[in-house]
């Protein structure tokens, strides 16, 4: 996972209208969004607000001026383990519905049920809606640009401090990882190769592990000896320069937050529904 | 095993926010009075570190693969519970807002998870287990396997409440997935243990001291 943070901070770096916007206003909209989404019941409601939040990022997808490839790619790293568990609820029975009825049946009793599939399709359109946000956030937003918009929002100087290390360190590890996986390469080593006993396989990735545990605290330490020559002490925070929304930022995050507050108000009350 | 937004309502998920949020306040505050305040950014720069450490794929068997945890490594070294929450909590944080990997309602469950379960259970029965084998090797490979497999349980239990998985299938599934991935967790547990106490042995002297058995 560490590699694609080179990806997503080079396409977080190019310029649209929404790289240009304000972090916190980002951040708000997606978390809003994905709020929106898990907080309507299990029910088919779900597929037309599903729809129009989809129909909204992909408008925003659009205005990003980022290829349809760049979120695909990530979509598909992302979906495949959780896609395997949505698939299987076809063939459960959950607390949401009373009556079943299979669709399909298999021998030892295994049966398809069109209730389950509902349901499936009901997990799904949430799944998707909500991880298409969080890939709009961090294809658009820098990494140090969503720190501080989340200092901005109230996130508590201590814990900033630590995550803007954490964050800034992850780049250097991102360096790291590469040249493990390189120097392994080189010396043929393949941990999935079936030719070497297995016991020798996990010894070698225990101890290239442990290698990256303690270079990871020896980093720590120099970092933290460093910071000491700078000053660093108890009373050290990060300092995050105030800055007020723009007109702009402002009147989308309002546009936006009217859609994700109204569309499920609305769906709910009146019969705009896809099916 | 970690369970993304939509698996688990908000209702439950502000609950699950409400127990993380608890838990990584302690984890703050046993790192400013455990580690002393001005040492947190080693903790920060660890935390990077298992988070690049936990993109390394392991062999499992049959052509798949699992990748290290590392709560129960995180507490055993650093000699404290608190360690494995609050580094899980960095790793979860940036992971879920950063990859998708992992949801944001569902953040608190996640955190719970594995960083507190798996933190408490891997360092607790290490601690418990060297009591009585006196040996790193069985405690460590032990409490990594219980600090995999326990925190899924955990995760089929929040699932079952949240109605999106059935208890027995979900149990059984996640149980066999992680009690075989756990496996790995533990043999590979062992040997960073091992090196670490070979290599830089005064790092595992700030919390457990050197067992017996090692």
């Amino acid at each position: 996972m560490i590699e694609e943070i080179f990806q997503i901070e080079k396409h977080a770096y190019k310029d649209s209208y929404i790289h240009r916007l304000d972090a916190r206003v980002k951040i708000v909209l997606a978390f809003a969004v994905i709020i929106a989404i898990v907080s309507v019941p299990y029910s088919i409601m779900v597929y037309t607000v599903g729809a129009i939040f989809f129909g909204f990022f992909l408008f925003l997808w659009a205005l990003t001026q980022l290829s349809p490839r760049v979120y695909l790619q990530r979509l598909i790293e992302i979906v495949p383990l959780w896609g395997i568990v949505i698939f299987f609820q076809i063939f459960l029975k959950n607390k949401y519905y009373t009556d079943y009825h299979a669709v399909l049946t298999f021998p030892f009793g295994i049966a398809v049920y069109s209730e389950s599939v509902e349901f499936a399709l009901i997990l799904l359109v949430k799944f998707i809606v909500s991880i298409s946000f969080i890939i709009l956030l961090s294809s658009t937003t820098k990494v140090q640009d969503m720190l501080e918009g989340g200092t901005r929002m109230g996130l508590p100087p201590d814990f900033a401090l630590i995550l803007g290390m954490m964050l800034r360190y992850l780049f250097v590890f991102g360096y790291i990882y590469r040249k493990v996986t390189d120097a392994l390469v080189t010396r043929c080593f393949d941990a999935f190769d079936r030719k070497l006993p297995y016991r020798y396989r996990l010894r070698q990735m225990g101890y290239i592990l442990g290698t990256l545990f303690i270079r990871a605290y020896e980093q720590g330490e120099r970092v933290y000896i460093s910071m000491l020559c700078r000053g660093y002490g108890r009373h050290s925070f990060l300092y995050v320069k105030k800055k007020s929304l723009g007109r702009g930022d402002l009147a989308f995050l309002s546009l936006s937050m009217a859609i994700v507050i109204a569309v499920p108000v609305v769906v709910w009350l009146a019969p705009v529904r896809l099916i | 095993m970690h369970i993304p937004d939509a698996f688990i309502p908000i209702p439950q998920g502000i609950v699950y926010w409400i127990i993380a949020l608890v838990f990584v306040a302690l984890a703050l505050r046993w790192a400013k009075n455990e580690m002393s305040e001005e040492k947190i950014p080693i903790v920060a720069v660890l935390a990077a570190g298992i988070f690049a450490l936990q993109s390394f794929n392991l062999p499992v068997s049959m052509g798949t693969s699992g990748h290290l945890v590392g709560g129960a490594l995180a507490a055993i070294v650093l000699g404290s519970p608190f360690a494995a929450v609050f580094i899980l909590a960095l790793v979860l944080i940036v992971q879920g807002v950063l990859f998708g990997d992992g949801g944001i309602t569902t953040m608190g469950a996640n955190i719970i998870n594995m960083g507190v379960i798996g933190g408490f259970v891997g360092f607790y029965s290490f601690k418990g287990l060297m009591g009585i084998t006196r040996s790193m090797p069985v405690s460590a490979f032990l409490a990594a396997w219980l600090a995999c497999l326990i925190p899924a349980l955990a995760a089929a239990g929040e699932m079952f409440i949240a109605g999106t998985f059935p208890l027995e299938a979900g149990l059984v599934a996640m149980g066999i997935y992680h009690a075989i991935i756990g496996i790995v967790e533990g043999m590979v547990t062992v040997g960073v243990i091992y090196l670490i106490m070979n290599v830089r042995p005064d790092l595992v002297d700030m919390g457990v001291k050197r067992p017996a058995g090692a």
